[in-house]
């Protein structure tokens, strides 16, 4: 196992709560119940940008692993590069078994949902925070199985 | 008083986390005692919380715990400790400051005796008791460690939240057998984690995790997630089964005692009125 990898695991960059965070997003598995929910600080001069990020995830490890690395890459990006990190790594999931491309999606849409409802708040500041759900499922073809044979 | 609860929450799992950092058996039990009087602490002030109507959360700070050495973790702990000594004042309860401070006395004494080793807890050699693993068999061992880990460290602060808010002493009995259950599976994978050179400290637990409307639904998918880590286990033991033996009886150990995990979780549902078990 590579040394970064082992170092996202061992001590995950940006996870936990920013208080008073100017917006937040979340990115649902519907299947599982496991979702991870971004939190941004965001400074504004003449475009939005991503001052501080941080995420809490109630899932799995790899879910970990890849909050750690999209929001270690989104910090200090504008919002027109997020959005790029988020198409990118929605574009990567095709090449990766679903049950793994589940963790990363989930992620890149709480990031794209914590930008979103940003956008919204400049129009409404109450406006509720926003959840995305996810199109992978991180069961196995396996599990799957077995839980169509239990229903 | 939230403050104090967060202090002695991060304060427990540092020292427990320091106790498999340490070589020195006698060192390493000290430390591993410290922890279980903090998390009495951390406990008895929860209560307090309780009693008082005090809102309070398991959020906790990042825990520094990647040292070269055992002195600079033992100094992180005893400013912390000074920290909690102080903000003690903010606890009406007098007896409970005063029995906390005398403990907080006695482990900075005791811990500044400790002797300086040097720690490989972090170095990531990724062995363990020089036993011969595949790349395959150690990478699904060291996935396996970091994610039960957690979930031991979750399911401590699970059963622990659901015991201080239990009238029930049957209940209230389970959860804290569940909970020593679970200090030993997270004493057990530290340890092999530190061995390994992957100490790591768990995440902070989310709220929803534990803030629990429905205990009946939480322990009827709690069983299915201790059959789920049966299996984890069976698959680990089967993993690393062909290359070593010691390890596969650890994991069949380890995977057997769910049983009786769930047996707990069983008797528990059946308690509160629950007959289709």
């Amino acid at each position: 196992m590579d040394s970064n990898l082992l170092e996202h695991m061992m001590q995950p960059k940006n996870y936990g709560v920013i208080e008073n965070s100017d917006s937040e997003g979340i990115g649902k598995n519907p299947h599982n119940g496991e979702k991870v929910i971004i939190f941004l600080k965001v400074k504004n001069e003449n475009e939005p940008i991503i001052e501080d990020i941080k995420f809490q995830a109630i899932g799995c490890m790899t879910t970990v692993i890849a909050g750690s690395i999209i929001t270690s890459e989104a910090v200090g990006l504008t919002f027109e590069r997020g959005d790029a990190l988020v198409g990118a790594t929605l574009g990567m999931l095709d090449s990766i078994p679903p049950e793994e491309a589940a963790c990363s999606e989930m992620v890149a849409l709480a990031l794209k949902a914590a930008m979103d409802t940003y956008m919204e708040r400049q129009k409404d500041s109450d406006f509720p925070m926003i959840t995305y759900k996810i199109l992978n499922n991180c069961a196995t073809n396996e599990e799957n199985q077995q839980g169509s044979e239990n229903e | 008083m939230n403050n104090i609860l967060i202090k002695s929450h991060e304060l427990w799992l540092e020292l427990f986390m320091s106790s498999f950092m340490s070589k020195d058996m006698d060192n390493s039990k000290k430390l591993l005692e410290y922890s279980k009087i903090l998390f009495r602490h951390f406990k008895w002030i929860e209560n307090e919380c309780i009693k008082h109507n005090v809102a309070y959360n398991y959020d906790r700070n990042q825990i520094p715990v990647k040292v070269d050495t055992l002195k600079t973790i033992l100094n992180d702990i005893a400013n912390r400790l000074k920290q909690l000594e102080l903000s003690l004042i903010d606890i009406d309860n007098r007896d409970l400051s005063s029995r906390i401070s005398n403990d907080i006395e006695y482990i900075l004494y005791s811990i500044n005796n400790i002797t300086d080793e040097e720690v490989t807890s972090f170095d990531m050699n990724m062995s363990y008791k020089d036993i011969k693993l595949s790349q395959d068999a150690t990478d699904a061992l060291t996935f396996f460690l970091f994610e039960e880990s957690y979930k031991e460290y979750e399911l401590i602060m699970i059963y622990n939240y659901l015991k201080a808010h239990t009238k029930s002493l049957k209940l209230a009995n389970i959860f804290e057998t569940l909970i020593e259950e679970s200090f030993f599976h997270f004493g057990e994978f530290a340890g092999m984690m530190s061995e390994m050179g992957i100490l790591g400290v768990p995440r902070v637990i989310a709220k929803e995790l534990y803030l629990i409307d429905n205990i009946t639904e939480f322990l009827l998918s709690g069983i299915d997630e201790e059959l789920a880590a049966k299996e984890e286990c069976k698959k680990l033991s089967d993993a690393v089964g062909t290359e070593n033996k010691e390890l596969s009886k650890f994991f069949d150990f380890i995977s057997n005692q769910e049983n009786y995990h769930i047996a707990l979780m069983k008797e528990a549902l059946e308690s509160l009125g629950y007959d289709n078990v």
